[in-house]
């Protein structure tokens, strides 16, 4: 096995991990504010 | 209130194309007869660095678009700032990989080196430009501001990449956009970074697509919540009249 292969494993880990997490969060926090939406009442027009 | 359309079939082309990125990168291509598997990183960095350049020139571009009177509107002020966010995340990810990749072959975890240099004001220029998008005042001056910083930081993307023509400096020339416009890689190699710059331009676009759609309904949910205290200040002071009344617009 190539003596390269654990800045590989470094590589891809930290690329998955990064985008998966920035993902993730995203992802969760666009479901919060969609369904915290609808629980404001609408609101009159102001003169 | 305008919602992006949601694109599902987006979601599963990213998922399947980033799994046959990485079967192709790690199983499939052969390993480099100079660098060894190490060359492997490659699939990694340079898709990463690819997605740097265009989500600045979205923003750019977005940023020129808001400024021009004509076609000025919310969306390109929302799509600039969704762009840089996931742009800074691609070139936080390109100096990340350069260093892994750049540790084994040149011996070093980081260099001095032009391009190393160049690209990491690029990473600092856009993570200031997202603070000041998070500086306070009405959506139009953050607009206008951010806009003209956009402009300015984007600056500095042509030089990042000539800076390995223009400088003497240990990064290779580019292996497709070099100074002789020759494509310096060919076969399975070629078609797995092909396949990994589709596969993470898709990333870019489905997360830019959501990033924008989360402003947008935080802008509407900021807007609700600002005209929702007013009503009650204004109810407040008129006790005659009922908050929820509606009444009619001047």
């Amino acid at each position: 096995m190539d003596h390269n292969w654990p800045y590989v494993a470094a590589g891809y880990g930290i690329t998955a991990g990064a985008v998966g997490a920035y993902s993730v969060w995203l992802l969760a926090r666009l479901r919060r504010t969609r369904r915290s939406l609808p629980d404001l009442p609408d609101l009159p027009h102001l003169p | 209130m305008n919602t992006i359309k949601r694109v599902p079939w987006l979601g599963a082309a990213v998922v399947v194309s980033l799994a046959a990125t990485a079967l192709m990168a790690l199983v499939i291509a052969p390993s480099d007869a100079s660098q060894g598997d190490a060359q492997r990183l490659m699939y990694l960095h340079v898709p990463a660095a690819w997605l740097a350049y265009l989500a600045f020139a979205v923003t750019a571009i977005a940023s020129v678009l808001w400024l021009v009177p004509r076609t000025r509107s919310i969306t390109w002020d929302l799509l600039a700032g969704a762009s840089a966010e996931v742009g800074v995340l691609f070139t936080g990810l390109t100096l990340a990989m350069g260093s892994i990749w750049g540790r084994p072959i040149w011996g070093s975890w980081w260099e001095w080196d032009a391009r190393l240099t160049t690209t990491a004001v690029l990473f600092f220029l856009y993570l200031g430009y997202l603070a000041l998008r998070r500086a306070g005042g009405s959506p139009d001056a953050r607009a206008r501001r951010s806009a003209l910083a956009a402009l300015v930081a984007f600056v500095d993307v042509p030089i990042v990449h000539f800076s390995v023509n223009w400088f003497a400096t240990l990064h290779q020339q580019g292996t497709v956009f070099n100074a002789k416009m020759q494509v310096e890689i060919s076969g399975t190699m070629a078609a797995t970074l092909v396949l990994a710059v589709i596969a993470f331009t898709l990333l870019y676009g489905y997360l830019v697509v959501r990033r924008m759609e989360l402003l947008r309904l935080e802008e509407g949910f900021e807007e609700r919540e600002l005209a929702r205290a007013i009503a009650e200040r204004i109810a407040q002071e008129s006790p005659e009249m009922p908050a929820g009344v509606e009444m009619e617009t001047v």
